[in-house]
């Protein structure tokens, strides 16, 4: 028997409007794991440039080659402009989101190196904006927030690996400020967002890390009564001195190990 | 963060949970529309035909005022903020498009289009962007219908009415072809579309067993296979 054609003409109208937006939701996800990709490795990016930083300036050198790369980032959002155009971006949202706060992370990362600020969120909208001004869609402070919270994560890397370096105990200290009012900042926003929950246990976990890491600090510092530059100095001498010698030594093994090839 | 910037976004998120609150506050009255509505339409399984009209005439009005909770529900939504909040009222608004339909279906005997359905709900062009009725609502209540149909095909027999499982599988069967043109993905549509074929199974063993038994007509099986068309 065969359908009714009103029925048919109905059913062909909805397979359009189906397909339409599986197809659509395909290709928000795939863009959107790319994004991910490019943030995560602009992250990993800004960690080794600031570990090899020395000073501030370095520092902001550091973070503009991390934001040169996240353009990558700005032209994909670019090309979905069309796809999220009107009601559309909150059609897609959770297909969008997870790629943006990763963005996000990035991006605060990036604006902490140059300026051991906080980046805001009219900061982070202006990067999704058009040469026209107009917004590709809008920014939900939801994304923002837990965007911005996966920042102290980073930052506790940044803090306890550099932590060795010259001036490490310093920025160490820094950063455990930092972090420390990010978490005091970001609690009266649970009640509104529910992941950031989550995400504060993570941050007072980093952030208890990093206060570690800075009581060590201030405790060594205290032993010797000398400035913390000075106290670099000694250990980077040491440390020299025992890498110089590790290289004589491996010498002296090789030399060995070729004269005895010599002899077979 | 400094304290400008703190009480900034936190009055942006309140102005969100307040928006929420008075939502849910519409989405509740919705709520209790569409249960009046489910509970008066649940006793057509033990309606006789010649009584379902009157029944309906009672349901119906229930069914019109869903549209002043709509009205209330365009007038909330920002603009172009339909799908951020609509998953708020699905439910109901999905109950509310079953209802439509299977009254459609009970006083002509055909499907209700996703037109007809918007204009019975309320639904105005000029708030499209607020509210409105996706494919994905009217698709999800037509397969409620479906699955209430396959108990009043059983139970019309039960009152001696054995046309009525006839003239139901022939609608089934072209909601069923209909559904089967679409390419579903793995979602809560796709899920209960696959419902959908245990309910012509259980259609088709009625209409097998009034048959074999010839407990329907030869007339009134003609009429049943070919419902009244007044569909153009």
């Amino acid at each position: 028997m065969s359908m009714s054609s009103s029925i048919h003409n109905q059913f062909l109208l909805f397979r359009d409007l189906l397909d339409d937006y599986h197809d659509r939701r395909e290709r928000l996800i795939k863009a959107s794991r790319d994004i991910t990709n490019i943030s995560k490795k602009t992250i990993f990016l800004l960690h080794r440039l600031a570990l090899e930083a020395q000073d501030a300036s370095a520092r902001v050198d550091a973070s503009k080659i991390g934001l040169k790369k996240l353009t990558e980032v700005q032209e994909l959002y670019a090309d979905m402009r069309d796809e999220l155009a009107g009601d559309q971006y909150w059609r897609y949202e959770r297909q969008v989101s997870p790629g943006l706060q990763e963005y996000i992370e990035a991006l605060s990362f990036a604006h902490f190196l140059e300026h051991g600020g906080l980046i805001t969120y009219e900061q982070v909208q202006a990067t999704l904006c058009g040469a026209d001004g107009i917004a590709f869609f809008p920014l939900t402070i939801s994304d923002y927030l837990l965007g911005v919270s996966d920042l102290t994560g980073e930052l506790m890397r940044f803090a306890i690996s550099g932590f060795g370096r010259p001036g490490g105990r310093t920025r160490a200290l820094e950063t455990c400020i930092f972090v420390r009012n990010c978490k005091s900042d970001f609690e009266r926003f649970t009640p509104y967002v529910w992941e950031l929950h989550k995400k504060q246990v993570v941050t007072a976990q980093s952030l208890s890390k990093i206060e570690d890491a800075a009581y060590t600090a201030v405790v060594r510092t205290s032993e010797f009564d000398l400035p913390a530059e000075m106290l670099d100095d000694i250990v980077n001498q040491t440390v020299l001195i025992y890498s110089t010698n590790r290289r004589n030594l491996e010498r002296e093994v090789d030399d060995q190990e070729h004269s005895n090839d010599s002899y077979r | 963060m400094d304290s400008q910037t703190l009480a900034n976004l936190h009055q942006l998120l309140d102005q969100e949970s307040d928006l929420r609150e008075k939502i849910r506050d519409q989405v509740n009255d919705f709520d209790k529309k569409t249960r009046i509505l489910v509970g008066i339409l649940s006793k057509i399984h033990s309606t006789r035909s010649e009584s379902i009209p009157s029944l309906i005439q009672t349901a119906r009005p229930v069914l019109y005022s869903c549209s002043e909770t709509i009205v209330e529900l365009a007038s909330l939504i920002p603009p172009n903020q339909f799908w951020r909040w609509k998953d708020m009222w699905c439910n109901s608004l999905r109950t509310a498009v079953f209802a439509a339909a299977l009254f459609e279906y009970l006083t002509n005997g055909i499907l209700i289009s996703l037109e007809s359905t918007s204009n019975v709900l309320g639904m105005q062009d000029r708030w499209k962007d607020r509210v409105n009725l996706s494919a994905e609502d009217y698709l999800h209540g037509l397969i409620t219908m479906v699955n209430e149909l396959s108990r009043l095909a059983v139970n019309a027999v039960i009152l001696g009415d054995f046309e009525q499982p006839l003239k139901i599988s022939a609608f089934v069967k072209d909601i069923f072809s209909g559904f089967s043109m679409l390419n579903l993905k793995n979602d809560t549509l796709r899920r209960r579309f696959d419902s959908l074929k245990y309910d012509v199974k259980k259609i088709e063993e009625v209409v097998y067993d009034v048959s074999l038994r010839k407990l329907v007509s030869k007339d009134s099986s003609f009429q049943a296979v070919k419902p009244t068309s007044n569909e153009s």
